[in-house]
Parts: C-alpha cells; sequence; structure tokens
C-alpha cells in the first residue's frame, strides 16, 4: 500500500467514478426508494394516496403463516441444495484434479448446466418432472422403481424434492469449478513433502489439502448461501411456489407481493430477507473466522 | 494521465447511450396500444385488425405491445403510473376500476358515435358500468359452460355438482379422470363457483360475495356443504396431479383424453375444435341443491388513456375495433360472445357448442352475477384464496378454517368500503 | 489397487456424465418431435418422425433472429463496459489505501445480497423518468449497475495475486501508473479479465426479471423476454420452447468451450456467483 497525495487522490477517484456512478445511480437509489416504500401504504391498483403507516407492513407480513412457512421451506431448500452441491461438487473437482485424456473435453460437457438460466431449466425440469408426459415418470416405471406415475410437482413433499433435485443439477458445476480452483492453489511443496514422510493419499488430502483450502471453501460457501436464496427464478417457473405455497421461499414470496401490486409489504419482506442475510453473513463470518484462529 | 481514462470513460457511455433501438421521429402519428389476455394466435388476429385500422386511415401506425399473460396487467399497470408512452388498451372488468380511479382512462364518446346503437344491450351497460361513464367498449364477454366427452360412457351430461361428482367418479379408472380439475392458479374461482350455487336464492348477485341479508356467503352451512364435495371431486373424480393444475393443464387434460369433463370459457370451444376431439358437447354449468348456478359476466374491451398525445386517433382505434365488422371477426376467433346486434343472426353463435350459452341465456335460475371487484381487497383475495384451496386439497387446512378465513376477510372488506 | 481405481472413476465420470447431458439429449429430442409426439404415452425417446417445425416457427413466427441479435449486442456491450470498468476499479482498491475504502467495499458487497426486486418498481420509474425504457441501452445501463461491484471486487483479488513488484519496476523505468498497469499488469489477468467478462456476458445473456420489467417492444426483445412470452394462457408451447432453450443456449456454451481454460484458471480469486 502507498501514501496518499493530490495527484493520487484524483486518479483513484476517476478509476472509481463509473463504478460508483452506476451503482448508486441503478441500485442504491431504487433500493432506498424501495425500503422507503416498505413504511407506506403503496399498492399500484389504488395510487392515489400512499401515506406512511409505520411499521403496519412488516406487522401484516409477520402475522401471516405463509412468511414463516416461506421461511421454514428456505431453510430446508438451501440447507440440502447446499449438502448436495458442496459434496458432489467437491468429488467431481477431486475426480478431475489430474490431467486424463480428454478431460479439457469432458469438462466442456459437465460444465454446461452452468451457461442455462434459472428460468430455463425450471421449465426444463418442470416438462421432465410432469406427471402426464414427463420423462423421469416413465424411466422410474420402465425400471420398475415405482408402478404407478407420481405427480411430482402436485404432491408437497415431493415438489420440494423435485426442485432441490433441479437445484442441485445446476449447481454441482459451479462447486466443481470453483473447488478445483481451489485444490489448485495448494503449492505442489507442500506434497511432496508429505510424500517424503510417507503419508497416504487419504491423510495427504485430510492434513495438507484441506487445512490449505479451508478459508477459500468458507467464502465459496457463504457466497453459495446467499445466492441460493436469492434465486427464486428455479423455483419460479418450476412450481410458483406450489402447490399449497410447499415450495415457497422467502424470495418467491417476494415475488408474489411485487406482482400482488403491493409494493409496500413487498419493501417490508425484501428489508427482512436483507436483515436476515446481512446478519447471517456477521455470525458466518464470525464463526469461520474464530475456527481459523483455533 | 487523466486523458485516457476520461476517455475511457467517455467512450463507454457514448457506447452505452448510443446502442438505443431508436425510435421513429417523422411526422406521422404513432399509437402504442397494450393487449392483455395474449396469445399468439389472438395477437395475430388483432395485427390483421390493426392493419385494416392503418390502411383505412394513412399516416397513422400502431405499435401493438403483448406482454406475457401472467403478468400483463400488471404490466399495464405499471406503465400506466408513469403517465407517457401508452394510447389504447386493454382493460378488464376487474382493473377497470382501479385504472379509471386512478385517472388514466379517458371517457369515450357514446351517443355521437354511430357504432354504438348497434352494441348488444349488455355491451352497452357493461361500458358504463365503472363509475357510470364509458372507459372502455367491451369486444365480448366470457362465461362458462361444462364441456364433456360423449364417448367416455356418459348418457346424460350432469346438471348439478353432485351429479357431476358421481359421473366423474364412474369415468375415474386407470389414466382417466373424470373432471380437469383447477387446483392452482384461479382454482378459487371454481370454489366460489360451487358456493354460490350451494346458497341459492339467498344470494345477493349485485355483490355476489354476500347474501341478500348481508352476511358472506361463506358463512353458511350450505358453503361448508359445497367446500366438503369440491374436496370430493378432486380426491375421487380428478387426476392428483391437477392440484397445480391452471387454465394451460385442464384444458390441455380434456383435450387429451386424461379427463371427461371441464368448465370452462367459450374460448376454449376453438381450442377443442382444433384439437381433434370429436365426440363431445357442452351444456349449461352445474347447479346447486335448490336448482340455481351463479357466475359472473367476464369481460373486456378496448379502451384509450387519459394523457395520449392523440386522443383523436386513439379514439378512432377504439371504435374501429368495435364497429360490427371488426369486433365480429375478433369474437369468431376467439369464440367469444360478440357485442354487436348484428353478430345475433350470425348461425355461428347459435349452433354446435354455442347452444349451452343459448340455454344459459334462457334459465331464469342460471344467474349472471357482478362480483366485488370494486373492493381494495380484490386482487389480494386472488391470491390468498388460491393459496387456501391447495392447502385445503392437500390436507393443510380444514373446509372450516379457509371458510372462516375468507368469511373474515370480506367482513373486514365489507367495512372498508362503506 | 490402481486399476480398481480408475475403473471406478470411469464409471462415476461417465454416470454423472450422462445425469447432466440426459436434460439436454430430452429438450434436444423433444424440439424435434412434431406436437402430438410431444403429448402421447408411451414416450418415444427419439422422435418417430423428425421435424423441424418448431426451429421454423421460432424464425418465422417469432422473430428470433433480432432477439438473437438485441441479447447479442446487450451481453457484449454490458460485460465489455462492465469489465472495463472492474479493471479499473479492481485495480485502485488492490492498490490503494485511501479512506472510505473499506465503505465502498462493503457498499459494494451489501449489493449481492439485495433481492432484486425490492428495487424493481422504483427503478421502472427511475427508467421511465429517463427515457430509457423499451431501449436496448436502458437493459445495457441496467446491467452494467448490476455486475460493476462483482467485477470490481474479484479483479480486486486478481490484482492481490499480482506482484506489485512487477508495476513498480516498469514505474522505475519511467512509466506512468497507467501505462504500467497496460504494459504489465494486464497481460498477466488476461485469464481472469476473460473470466470476468465470460461471466458476466452469461449474466447478461440470461437475465430475466430485469428484462421482462423493462422491455415490451417487439423490437427491443431479448431472448429470455421472448421465451417467457411462450408460456401462454392456453398451452406451454412444449415445442418451441424446447427449440428456443437449444438455440439460445449454443451462444454461451460456444464461448464456454472456447475459454474453459481461462474461467477455472480465473475464477481462482473468489467472489463468483452463477
Amino acid at each position: 500500500m502507498r501514501t496518499f497525495s493530490v495527484r493520487r487522490a484524483r486518479f483513484i477517484a476517476l478509476c472509481l467514478l463509473p463504478g460508483v456512478v452506476f451503482v448508486a445511480l441503478f441500485t442504491y437509489y431504487p433500493v432506498i426508494r424501495g425500503a422507503v416504500m416498505a413504511f407506506q401504504r403503496y399498492n399500484l391498483f389504488d395510487l392515489t394516496s400512499t401515506p406512511f403507516v409505520g411499521l403496519e407492513n412488516f406487522r401484516a407480513v409477520l402475522g401471516e403463516d405463509r412468511f414463516w412457512t416461506a421461511l421454514r421451506n428456505t431453510g430446508t431448500w438451501v440447507a440440502v441444495s447446499l449438502f448436495f452441491q458442496f459434496f458432489l461438487g467437491f468429488g467431481l473437482a477431486l475426480l478431475l484434479r489430474r490431467h486424463f485424456r480428454g478431460r479439457g473435453l469432458y469438462q466442456a460437457w459437465v460444465f454446461f448446466p452452468w451457461a442455462m438460466s434459472g428460468f430455463l431449466i425450471g421449465l426444463l425440469w418442470r416438462w421432465m418432472f410432469n406427471g402426464q408426459f414427463g420423462v423421469i415418470n416413465d424411466l422410474l416405471l420402465k425400471t420398475g422403481i415405482i408402478d404407478q406415475r407420481i405427480g411430482f410437482l402436485a404432491t408437497p413433499g415431493w415438489a420440494m424434492t423435485s426442485v432441490i433435485v433441479a437445484n442441485v443439477w445446476y449447481g454441482v458445476t459451479f462447486f466443481a469449478i470453483m473447488i478445483m480452483a481451489a485444490l489448485q492453489s495448494v503449492p505442489k511443496e507442500l506434497y511432496e513433502a508429505a510424500s517424503v514422510d510417507g503419508a497416504s493419499r487419504l491423510r495427504q488430502f485430510w492434513h495438507v489439502t484441506l487445512p490449505h483450502i479451508r478459508p477459500t471453501l468458507a467464502l465459496i460457501v457463504l457466497l453459495r448461501i446467499i445466492w441460493i436464496l436469492n434465486f427464486p427464478d428455479l423455483i419460479y417457473s418450476m412450481t410458483g411456489g406450489g402447490p399449497a405455497g410447499s415450495t415457497d421461499i422467502i424470495t418467491t414470496f417476494l415475488i408474489q407481493q411485487v406482482i400482488g401490486g403491493d409494493y409496500g409489504r413487498a419493501g417490508a419482506v425484501g428489508l427482512l430477507i436483507l436483515g436476515l442475510l446481512l446478519s447471517f453473513s456477521v455470525f458466518y463470518l464470525n464463526a469461520t473466522r474464530f475456527e481459523k484462529a483455533r | 494521465m487523466k486523458k485516457p481514462l476520461l476517455a475511457a470513460a467517455v467512450a463507454t457511455t457514448l457506447v452505452l447511450a448510443g446502442c438505443g433501438s431508436g425510435s421513429s421521429s417523422s411526422g406521422e402519428v404513432r399509437l402504442r396500444m397494450i393487449e392483455s389476455l395474449t396469445s399468439p394466435e389472438r395477437t395475430k388476429l388483432i395485427k390483421t385488425l390493426i392493419a385494416g385500422f392503418e390502411k383505412a386511415n394513412p399516416g397513422v401506425t400502431v405499435e401493438l405491445v403483448s406482454p406475457p399473460l401472467d403478468s400483463a396487467d400488471q404490466k399495464i399497470t405499471q406503465i400506466l403510473q408513469t403517465k407517457k408512452d401508452l394510447d389504447v388498451l386493454e382493460v378488464r372488468d376487474h382493473t377497470a376500476k382501479s385504472f379509471s380511479n386512478n385517472g388514466w382512462l379517458a371517457e369515450l364518446p357514446t351517443t355521437e358515435w354511430p357504432g354504438w346503437s348497434d352494441l348488444t344491450e349488455l355491451a352497452q351497460k357493461k361500458a358504463v358500468e365503472v363509475g357510470g361513464k364509458a372507459y372502455l367498449i367491451p369486444y365480448g364477454f366470457y362465461q362458462r359452460t361444462l364441456f364433456y366427452r360423449t364417448d367416455f360412457g356418459m348418457a346424460q351430461p350432469p346438471t348439478t355438482w353432485e351429479e357431476l361428482y358421481e359421473a366423474g367418479k364412474k369415468m375415474t379408472s386407470g389414466d382417466r379422470y373424470g373432471y380437469s380439475f383447477r387446483g392452482g392458479k384461479g382454482g378459487a374461482d371454481y370454489a366460489v363457483m360451487m358456493i354460490s350455487a350451494y346458497n341459492g336464492e339467498a344470494l345477493n348477485p349485485e355483490k355476489s360475495f354476500y347474501l341478500k341479508d348481508k352476511r358472506t356467503i361463506f358463512s353458511t352451512p350450505e358453503a361448508a356443504q359445497a367446500m366438503e364435495l369440491y374436496v370430493k371431486i378432486f380426491k375421487e373424480a380428478s387426476p392428483p396431479d391437477s392440484v397445480s393444475w391452471g387454465y394451460p393443464e385442464m384444458v390441455q387434460g380434456f383435450t387429451s383424453g386424461v379427463t371427461g369433463m371441464l368448465i370452462q370459457d367459450p374460448e376454449v370451444i376453438k381450442t377443442v375444435e382444433d384439437s381433434g376431439v370429436t365426440a363431445w358437447s357442452t351444456t349449461p354449468i352445474p347447479k346447486g341443491p335448490t336448482g340455481y348456478a351463479f357466475q359472473p359476466v367476464g369481460y373486456a374491451g378496448w379502451g384509450a388513456t387519459s394523457f395520449t398525445k392523440h386522443p383523436k386517433e386513439a379514439v378512432k382505434l377504439v371504435q374501429f375495433l368495435s364497429e360490427a365488422k371488426q369486433s365480429i371477426a375478433f369474437a369468431k376467433g376467439n369464440s367469444l360472445i360478440p357485442i354487436s346486434k348484428q353478430a345475433q343472426n350470425d348461425p355461428q353463435f347459435s349452433q354446435g357448442a354455442w347452444k349451452a350459452y343459448l340455454q344459459a341465456q334462457q334459465d331464469p335460475k342460471q344467474v349472471t352475477t357482478i362480483r366485488p371487484v370494486d373492493y381494495p381487497g380484490w386482487s389480494q383475495f386472488g391470491v390468498d384464496s388460491d393459496r387456501d384451496v391447495q392447502a385445503l386439497l392437500t390436507g393443510k387446512k380444514t373446509v372450516a378454517e379457509v371458510l372462516k378465513s375468507w368469511d373474515a376477510f370480506w367482513i373486514d372488506q365489507a367495512k372498508k368500503v362503506s | 489397487m490402481r486399476r480398481v481405481a480408475t475403473v471406478a472413476k470411469v464409471v462415476v465420470l461417465t454416470a454423472w456424465l450422462l445425469i447432466t447431458l440426459f436434460p439436454l439429449y430430452w429438450i434436444v429430442v423433444t424440439s424435434l418431435k412434431p406436437k402430438p409426439e410431444i403429448f402421447s404415452v408411451p414416450l418415444k425417446y427419439w422422435p418417430g418422425t423428425v421435424t423441424f417445425e418448431h426451429y421454423a416457427d421460432l424464425f418465422s413466427f417469432a422473430d428470433f433472429g433480432a432477439y438473437l441479435l438485441n441479447s447479442l449486442m446487450v451481453s457484449l456491450v454490458a460485460a465489455g463496459s462492465v469489465t472495463a470498468i472492474g479493471v479499473l476499479g479492481g485495480y485502485t482498491l488492490a492498490r490503494f489505501a485511501f479512506p472510505g475504502r473499506g465503505v465502498l467495499m462493503l457498499a459494494f458487497l451489501v449489493t449481492q445480497m439485495i433481492p432484486l426486486f425490492i428495487a424493481l418498481g422504483p427503478l421502472y420509474l427511475l427508467m421511465s423518468d429517463l427515457d430509457l425504457l423499451n431501449r436496448l441501452a436502458g437493459l445495457m445501463l441496467v446491467y452494467v449497475a448490476m455486475l460493476v461491484p462483482f467485477a470490481t471486487i474479484i479483479m480486486r483479488g486478481f490484482y492481490e495475486r499480482v506482484p506489485v513488484a512487477l508495476e513498480e519496476a516498469a514505474q522505475v523505468d519511467g512509466a506512468s501508473r497507467l501505462v504500467a498497469m497496460v504494459r504489465v499488469v494486464i497481460p498477466v489477468m488476461l485469464p481472469g479479465i476473460a473470466a470476468t467478462f465470460i461471466f458476466a456476458f452469461v449474466q447478461c445473456w440470461n437475465e430475466l426479471f430485469l428484462a421482462i420489467t423493462f422491455i415490451d417492444s417487439e423490437d427491443a426483445k431479448t431472448i429470455p423476454v421472448a421465451m417467457n412470452s411462450f408460456i401462454t394462457q392456453y398451452d406451454i408451447d412444449w415445442g418451441s420452447m424446447a427449440a428456443a432453450t437449444v438455440v439460445s443456449v449454443v451462444p454461451t456454451l460456444v464461448l464456454f468451450a472456447a475459454i474453459r481454460r481461462y474461467i477455472v484458471e480465473g475464477l481462482t480469486a473468489g467472489a463468483v456467483k452463477g
């Protein structure tokens, strides 16, 4: 780091200016405006008066069963998706770590879900999970695993399973890429030292690899949690939160408020989500830092 | 040092700003028009009608905006609130009130327009239903009817909900089911339809969520009876998948032979005809135990915005679309109940599947109602009640719980309106 | 022992490849089936008659060529601008201590947590006031704003891995800071820049919710907006939907395959979503 001077200050300001202007104008301004609406009665279908109503919107949202159901579902959605994405992604990364013939081509194919949007993936799996003409039912029937078609997206328990399956399928790639990158950052000398000591592969992994990449993993996982939670696209195009709100997560709940035209309540839900994520992040970062120090 | 940086920043801005889609700026009048109940076929039809208008009015061009159906009304509301860039729009029965309340709609001329006298009485009535002024000219009416397969072993079509349940149960076996149930978006509407029928004569058709004695229709024991049967129809006569079915799935269920009965709007007549199913017919919607059936007449129409820069041309376009020739073409293309008196002589609207509509019109116990669309909680109830219905069907809520919350909701609404 | 491990590895990798590719295979098959065949039981795993009607529909009934062009233009310009802004901003954040640096970093990080929908209504009004609705330029501006924090933070990570000594050596030779940055640092960072660009491109290419909010004119639609309109009241037209999916995935797939090497290399720095 260097010292401060006027000339340098000007350089810094000019470099940062475009980014700051964009973010201030097109992100922070509307977000703050939206946050203010959380304290207003602001319904699209009647804009003749938009008085400030204090915490009324928050009270209304917190008083709804659906909000709490969505919150519980969010927990399941994030935890289960993350668990499988992480371990499958980790496994894939380990298998792809060493070079083998055709690895490049294999990666190109196996990483393709990453290129698709959540919206498309939701539609794609909605089609595959279809109760009448869905290929998944057909495959399960053919292999004798089930003897009757399952209405995957129509039965509460199955619907959640289905959206999570789709999400896992989508997210493994990301984890694999990130973990591969982290694995490559482990200096070769460390392994060499370990193998001189006669450590087995497994011990090497446990004592050399894992400690080295742990901080990176912690960060990846945090980002992933935030991202999965802020990811309504897939659920929205796959089930729309149904049946009976059983796949509603907190962000699809927010979308419903927006579509209902109630910007006041939408603002309140948005602020609640933001608060939740911020406090979780602070807690998480503290917890992982603590572990590192120990 | 500064210069290349500045240059880069300026260049970025310029590149970004320069890539507009560019709007035309000649002396022509350019109208922007938005539709709501979109579908590819319908958009095509509207475009041909617009082409006719452009031909008859040189110097005027019309850009048609067709948002996806799901969020179309929200999109329209969003554009309206900016009071910019919109001249002609589709107004639906449940958006008319809020659009006019916010001062977004222009009053349309009636008596000084020759086409007015050609409108049916119903069309004239609905045109001025909101606020007593013509904020829209309807383009057609929607009313539900029962579609049924004649080759699924049913001797007589059901006339009551109880009969529909029995017939549906008989049809259900293996991959075939009796009834195209709607448990997804819009599903609560069907529950309300049954509840209304069960309340019978006590219901107030002018405010169809309330009884004549001001209580809500959800408060009665008849409502509970209706809901019990509603759940039974789902469980015993409908595909399990239908708990999440919306419009496309229920129609597809019928046309693909999965279900034998379907209650839907007249535009489905065309869909069924095109699907290749031949053994089918229609009959009026089922009644309750006391012999009554209630349903609203759904309508939508064309209106002009209050802030248009070309009021003359915008009104002209609305009138053009509402004239007999165009409106009949539109009603035929979408199979809607037409607005023009001249259509009464048109054989298409009195034959085949359309007979059920004539039959319903002549039956004094098939009553048309007005829903409380102008109450502040109307759109909220739409979202809430659909979710309640799914919760009911999946066993997460009981009939009593659902009815109690609906009753409470509309008691509260009544207070807000009075 | 080693052989067993190799066989196991091949089996697992093959299984995963199949799981990954099966949905892709299934959209392709669906897109090639005539409509009645899509909705018929028993399912066919290869079309009885192969048809290209759904693809033809895309380019005749819907103006898919124009949508492709719009998407391409928006994504290229926005991703390019974002990367440029990230290169500048990331550099300052990595190399200088200045008042407000921490606050700025935090402000950028927080944007990654904000649920987009809270801003949608007010943003719409802002765009209307600026006359940017229904214009590709408007979409580009919003996309740039959406991706700048990510690009800046990730670029900062890349700079931190480039030794300061490298540019100092160049500066000793009399080059200005900017010249040093362009001549010495940027070449080292090319993989990272490529990764950032690709990532931004894919995000713009796939973005749905902002696009459907700001674009409804036919001539400014991007591919996701157009595809969203295939979900009609009557029917999800699975044939056209499948064909559109295939067409819309091809460009990102090609791009991805071309510079895949850089991506794995480049994303080491951390802060990525996707």
